[in-house]
């Protein structure tokens, strides 16, 4: 580090040498926080966390990543070692005769049909609930029970209620309307968009929520004296200070979305209806059911190729450390 | 503005018309969109727990049927679930596979957000970047290699770990603890440094000020990671779903088991799916909300379900 030219050495930090330097030159704050901390780091204490995560992330990672260049099915898995080096072949395969391609389109779809409707209603909720009145908290405490609930359940009870003969289609039947499948067939991907949106709006909402917090009282005071009308005052007033977070839950939101395993397998079980196929689960169906190995492991690493691109774009956006400034 | 102080009653209303009036101008909707508003986000939320609870009081018929309200109400599903599919023995299996992840994760979380937040290192930021890269990692991606891992250790090393509750810690382990360390980097973030450089002074050490100051300090933000790790490991139902045999399910695939048990005729346990899936709720739920101060302010920092 540049910085080390100015720390005291060992030999010249003796008290004589540091009086002889005189109480004229004194370090500014930040220096000597800086020099104190260089000399005695406890970077040991990184050690037990670090090589956990080494072991159990990268190490799997790097694997993944070898997996999708060998020929690895139920024979092969044993001894995988020595398995036969394919290259690209499972890619090609995984393009050319699998159903990733269509799992790709459905799987960034579903994520973005779901964020784009989540986020008027997480704003809303969160518009509601920012002034005070008597029962607030405990509407506030209503709204978070979606996000709060495990989503197994949240599927385990959607998925009754759309049986056949369940409670979602008899009402419509007594408001005159006819049902239909909702756990097969093409309406299946809509019953998967809207349980993921009646689960994941909350997430957007308690983003919303923090960006509201921030708008200051004079921002109110300012726009009431100006007469604004609500609807003037929230689009030109109060969305502005929301769309920093609001851009950021969209991102995070359409990435978990993407990587939501539980909710489309709870739902309708796996192997999954072709209209609900989506990325994990098809990931999950080529390793565990049809063991093909390899093969899933490069649609894995497919997916992972997919999420970088809004992962970077958040990397990018996200407040990493106290001493970036202005980079929120 | 003059205000009659000889006047205590005129002053007083005065005020409380002040405050209305900064009520009013923090107002952001008109009263009756607010209420409606409120209310139809509330029903979106509530008709279908309602009809959880419903349901779960019904008959497996009464639910197959499309009934809302119960035509006979019992509890009899409430006492089935536990001798159908072991419940029991899976939520145990859950509170421990999780409680340990939450445990561990918490303490490994302090010490390695401590160092990433104080101290100055070649490739802090990669590491921190990192650590919030890594919580979006699909999971289909890793069950594959640590699944292979896993049985590799059964073929070289003898050890049986696929099917144990070790197996599922590990992995939980794997995706709880960058969660956590973020948490618990974001929350040192906020905490004065003031403290630290007085105890420096005093001659306390690294170690001496992370005990006495830094852990005293943040158990808030332990207790939020501990209990993000713990969902993490109760919500799974990827790894769980591969990793676990009948005697170590965890709640979570016990479930699952349920909604595929046909009882008797040919209708599906609804009713003790309904019954088991709020029994599988009730420690989550009783989690958020006696912790919900801390948990939503460590959520917006960590930003991941």
């Amino acid at each position: 580090m540049a910085s080390s030219v100015t720390e005291p050495r060992p030999s010249d930090s003796s008290p004589v040498a540091r009086a002889a330097a005189g109480p004229g030159e004194t370090t500014p704050p930040g220096k000597r926080r800086k020099g104190l901390s260089e000399r005695n780091r406890p970077l040991w204490l990184l050690i037990p966390g670090g090589l956990l995560m080494t072991i159990v992330i990268l190490v799997p990672l790097a694997m993944g990543i070898w997996m999708s260049l060998i020929d690895l099915d139920q024979y092969t898995l044993r001894r995988w070692v020595s398995a036969e080096f394919i290259g690209i072949k499972n890619y090609i395969e995984a393009a050319v005769s699998s159903d990733l391609l269509r799992s790709i389109w459905l799987s960034v779809s579903f994520a973005v049909i779901s964020t784009a409707v989540t986020v008027p209603l997480g704003v809303a909720a969160a518009v509601v609930t920012q002034n005070a009145y008597r029962g607030r908290a405990l509407v506030r405490s209503v709204f978070l029970i979606p996000y709060v609930l495990p989503s197994f359940v949240v599927a385990s009870v959607w998925r009754t209620m759309l049986q056949p003969d369940g409670i979602v289609n008899v009402t419509l039947n007594n408001l005159g309307m006819d049902g239909g499948l909702w756990l097969n067939g093409p309406n299946s991907y809509w019953t998967l968009v809207w349980v993921e949106i009646w689960a994941a709006w909350p997430f957007i909402y308690l983003l919303a929520l923090s960006g509201l917090q921030a708008v200051d009282h004079e921002v109110h005071e300012a726009s009431a004296l100006d007469g604004a009308l609500w609807w003037n005052k929230l689009r030109y007033v109060i969305f502005p200070y929301l769309k920093g977070p609001v851009s950021l839950a969209f991102l995070l939101a359409t990435l978990n979305h993407i990587n939501n395993f539980t909710l489309p397998y709870v739902l309708f079980g796996a192997p999954a209806p072709s209209d609900v196929n989506v990325l994990p689960i098809l990931v999950y169906v080529t390793s565990f059911q049809s063991f093909r190995f390899g093969l899933s492991a490069a649609m894995a690493v497919v997916s992972l190729i997919l999420i970088a691109i809004p992962l970077f774009i958040y990397l990018r956006a996200v407040r990493l450390d106290v001493h970036e400034g202005g980079k929120k | 503005m003059t205000i009659d102080a000889a006047n205590p009653i005129e002053q007083q209303k005065k005020q409380s018309i002040r405050r209305d009036a900064a009520l009013e101008v923090t107002r952001l909707l008109p009263r009756p969109l607010l209420a409606t508003l409120t209310v139809l986000l509330c029903a979106l939320v509530l008709v279908p727990i309602l009809y959880i609870f419903l349901a779960s009081l019904n008959t497996d018929v009464g639910v197959a049927s499309g009934e809302f309200w119960p035509s006979s109400f019992s509890l009899e599903s409430y006492t089935k679930i536990w001798d159908s599919v072991g419940l029991a023995k899976a939520i145990g299996n859950s509170l421990i596979v999780s409680g340990a992840t939450a445990i561990v994760s918490a303490i490994m979380a302090v010490g390695t957000a401590y160092v990433l937040v104080r101290f100055e290192f070649v490739g802090r930021l990669t590491v921190l970047r990192g650590l919030l890269g890594l919580q979006s990692i699909p999971g289909t991606l890793m069950l594959l290699p640590v699944f292979v891992l896993f049985s590799s250790a059964g073929t070289y090393l003898g050890v049986t770990v696929i099917g144990t509750l070790w197996g599922l810690f590990i992995a939980y382990l794997t995706f709880a603890l960058p969660f956590s360390t973020w948490v618990m980097v974001t929350y040192l973030r906020g905490l004065p440094r003031e403290l630290e450089e007085a105890a420096r002074i005093d001659g306390a050490s690294n170690l001496g000020i992370l005990f006495r100051i830094i852990i005293p300090l943040s158990w808030p933000g332990i207790i939020v990671s501990a209990i993000f790790a713990f969902l993490l490991g109760w919500n799974d139902v990827l790894f769980a779903s591969v990793f676990t045999r009948p005697d170590t399910h965890t709640a979570a695939v016990a479930l699952q088991v349920f909604a595929s048990a046909v009882e008797g005729g040919a209708i599906p346990v609804y009713s003790q799916l309904m019954a088991a899936s709020l029994v599988c709720a009730v420690p989550v739920v009783v989690l958020y909300f006696m912790f919900q101060k801390y948990l939503v302010g460590g959520l917006t920092a960590g930003g991941v379900k």
